[in-house]
């Protein structure tokens, strides 16, 4: 058997045979498939991150990149090559120093540094920036203030300096602020880079593998997932908005966001039929839902529901458009949120046409440890960014994400305001979706 | 369509999370089916329990609490069947096919014309399954046997094009025997069968192990390259993925032989020149993933798709799978698939002490 000489010799340093790796194998056009051979062609990407840590966001980013992933029935090995570093903690267990080491990856003590590999231009040809986990403090409201929006600014800085800019991918939401997420938007306009964000739920795994056609009549989308706020509430409601999007005329903007918690749930789930009608629709997508003791699966229902999860919130956005979506997490039984004793641990979504149709579907993550060892959803991820440097072309409208982020932030604002409605005319996004589908297909 | 009134379980064990109760729960208290929950109305359910599976246990007391809150019936075996539509037989989770003597029960005493749906494989050999098909046909009984791998999900939710052109397969699973096997033979052959000309059996089946499991490979008697595609579509690489979260090219990094533990392999060929490959590779990757080439190149592969605990989800497109076969009398795959199946297992097994020796199937050769 012919095999690669080593593990422990970096990628970009050896390019040798490498075997397994398969003839003709079927794939969507739309991903990116193949890497160049040619060091000349290939892109550079720099990646700017709290921590480097088994299962951290950081390392799903990093390794995939260095190590490469399975993709489209094969060992995909990135089109682009990972120059340079930078993390800000360190703890036990980290893992950016043995990457650095093993594949020749610098690490840089400042972003300027890592953009510009220690010169005066900028040297790199992408960015990701992956603000998420390692130990920072929460806001008032629980938010963790992980310092995206100090890295961003860090990267804006060195374009403005160097007087260049180019495709940077940000994970999950812009910012924990309104303001700094809307300076991150601003930013973008103002040197005209390419930005993509999100989470990993519109694009991992769909069971069934449903999209929403364009320009279908949708008239309500329910998003049903579970997590702390500040934490999780950007996956469902990036669940919902990647459907909702596709909606007849496009995304309109959201007009006011309410939150409900515990009591008030129940009591918005009595009193609105088509959201009742489309919760229970996403949980029959659920493979996670709590059952009852002696059980193994549940049906649900609002009765069921309120036995496994008095713990609840739900959120809901009124559109422009007269469109509404609503997120529902079941938290399970604790008084604060413990992945442990939610009452399931998956995202689902189900989106109401005019004429009464359902669509739903499950967004599917092999999350470790529990169903798997990798993290597959941020390959489909990763891949998308690979596409993002190589073409400078983000898959999606980054109005998306800002808007995203600003139901999250101002739902989460609702939340601690005792469930106060508020208006939000900072959300008149208006955008019409890419085509797709950008979920994992092949 | 045909009535379902009365349906009969028999059972050789009863936990949670093993086959006898997700598929019977899925039957009395209802299934996720085409995103809605689906109950069936009107159905009475009765269940005998085998010999082998006494009182008092908690699966016991499990099946109890469930004749005390619902309808169910816990009864003699004879009883159970004495009126049934249809029957379903579940063996141990430890075992791949039910006690030879409660099958025969079953197709003796079950009503006239019934349905019959065995979780597993009907035998472990290619007699003892012909004469239950046998029993079976002369007592006008349609009988079907399987896992939940043929209607699984699939990551991609890939199948092969009707009458494909194959050149070969391969299918990773883990597990100890036969169930592994049977495993790999339920997740493949369903594949295979939309290949041109159908399934026309096996006519010689070759054990591999330990290393030489590996060098027949670098032979090229089966196919590393369609190993490592099969491998892509894994979730649960083990190895430096369990120490640090890593991604890895397990083949291209020469993993394979290192992490595996009593590595072990059959090459099957085919009637019809194809090649397929079973591979058990415990401490590999802890999930079933297949990779078929197609002769004008091209491949097709994926994870065939276990769902969570406790729930296991893949036991709902199975329980709707047996249900419409009870509803039409249309069993859901060839009755040939049954049997080839159980040759197989016998094949394998009677092949496993001569490691590298090709043992001839003529019984298996399907005309």
């Amino acid at each position: 058997m012919l095999v690669r000489e080593s593990a422990s010799l970096s990628r970009r340093y050896f390019s040798g045979v490498i075997v397994g790796a398969a003839g003709a194998t079927t794939f969507a056009p739309c991903h990116i498939r193949a890497a160049s051979k040619s060091p000349a062609k290939r892109k550079r990407v720099a990646l700017i991150t709290t921590i480097v840590r088994k299962f951290s966001h950081g390392q799903h980013f990093v390794d995939r990149l260095l190590e490469g992933y399975g993709w489209h029935g094969q060992h995909h090995e990135s089109p682009l090559d990972l120059v340079s570093l930078c993390v800000e903690q360190f703890p036990e267990g980290e893992v950016s120093r043995e990457r650095s080491r093993r594949h020749g990856v610098k690490l840089f003590p400042t972003i300027a540094e890592a953009l510009t590999l220690g010169t005066s231009r900028l040297a790199v040809d992408g960015v990701l920036i992956i603000g998420e986990h390692g130990n920072y403090p929460r806001d008032a409201k629980g938010q963790p203030l992980y310092p995206r929006f100090r890295f961003f600014k860090d990267v804006v800085r060195t374009f403005e300096r160097t007087n260049a800019a180019v495709p940077v991918f940000q994970d999950k939401h812009f910012a924990m602020d309104w303001r700094e997420a809307q300076e991150t938007y601003r930013d973008t306009q103002r040197l005209g880079f390419p930005l993509m964000a999100g989470s990993s739920l519109p694009v991992t795994w769909r069971l069934p593998a449903i999209e929403v056609p364009l320009g279908t009549p949708l008239v309500e989308s329910v998003g049903v997932g579970y997590g702390h706020h500040g934490y999780y509430d950007i996956h469902t409601i990036e669940t919902a908005q990647c459907m909702s999007e596709r909606r007849a005329g496009g995304e309109a903007g959201v007009k006011s966001v309410q939150a409900f918690k515990n009591e008030a749930v129940w009591k918005l789930l009595a009193e609105r039929e088509p959201t009742r009608r489309l919760c229970l629709a996403a949980l029959n997508r659920s493979q996670t839902l709590k059952p009852a003791p002696g059980r193994t699966f549940a049906e649900p229902s609002i009765e069921h529901l309120q036995r496994v999860s008095p713990f609840a919130v739900a959120y809901v956005f009124e559109h422009y458009d007269g469109f509404r979506t609503t997120i529902f997490h079941f938290n399970g039984t604790g008084t604060t949120f413990s992945r442990d004793t939610a009452a399931l641990n998956d995202f689902t979504y189900a989106g109401l046409t005019l004429r009464g149709d359902v669509l739903s579907t499950l967004m599917f993550l092999p999350m470790p440890p529990t169903m798997s060892t990798l993290a597959s959803f941020f390959s489909p991820l990763v891949n998308h960014i690979e596409r993002m440097v190589l073409t400078g072309q983000p898959s999606w409208p980054v109005e998306r994400n800002y808007l995203t982020t600003g139901m999250t932030l101002f739902a989460v604002d609702s939340l601690f305001a005792s469930g106060a409605k508020l208006d939000t005319p900072d959300l008149r996004i208006r955008y019409q979706p890419t085509p797709g589908p950008h979920f994992w297909l092949g | 369509m045909k009535p379902l009134r009365h349906l009969a379980f028999i059972l050789e064990d009863f936990a949670l999370q093993t086959p006898a109760q997700q598929l019977l729960d899925r039957f009395l208290f209802g299934h996720r089916r085409n995103g809605a929950f689906h109950k069936i109305d009107d159905l009475r359910i009765s269940v005998a329990r085998a010999d082998s599976f006494l009182p008092p246990s908690t699966g016991s007391d499990l099946l109890h609490a469930r004749s005390t809150e619902t309808a169910l019936q816990l009864t003699d075996l004879p009883t159970v069947l004495r009126d049934a539509d249809a029957v379903i037989v579940v063996p141990r989770a430890d075992s791949g096919t039910p006690a030879a003597a409660n099958l025969s029960a079953v197709l003796t005493q079950a009503k006239r014309s019934a349905a019959c749906f065995v979780f597993g494989a009907l035998a472990s050999d290619l007699p003892s399954a012909r004469t239950f098909t046998t029993l079976a046909a002369a007592r006008q009984i349609t009988l079907a046997a399987g896992t939940f791998l043929p209607v699984t999900w699939r990551l991609p939710q890939v199948d092969l094009p009707t009458n494909a052109p194959v050149e070969e397969s391969l299918i990773v699973v883990e597990g100890p025997s036969p169930l592994a096997e049977l495993h790999a033979l339920d997740g493949l052959l369903p594949v295979l069968a939309r290949r041109v000309g159908g399934e026309r059996g096996v006519r010689r089946v070759k054990f591999l192990a330990g290393r030489e499991l590996w060098r027949s490979g670098d032979r090229k008697e089966w196919s590393w390259p369609l190993l490592s595609t099969a491998l892509s579509r894994s979730d649960s690489p083990q190895g430096d993925t369990l120490v640090d979260g890593r991604t890895q090219d397990l083949v291209g990094l020469g993993q394979v032989p290192k992490l595996a533990s009593n590595p072990r392999g059959w090459l099957l060929e085919h009637t019809d020149g194809v090649r397929t490959t079973l591979l058990v590779l415990d401490g590999v990757v802890a999930d079933y993933n297949f990779a078929v080439r197609l002769r004008e190149g091209g491949e097709i592969s994926a994870q065939l798709f276990q769902a969570p605990v406790p729930a296991q989800e893949h036991f709902s497109p199975l329980a709707a799978t047996i249900e419409n076969f009870f509803r039409t009398g249309e069993p859901p795959w060839p009755a040939s698939r049954a049997l080839l199946t159980a040759g197989l297992l016998g094949a394998c097994r009677e092949a496993a002490p001569q490691p590298g020796t090709w043992l001839k199937t003529p019984e298996l050769v399907m005309r």
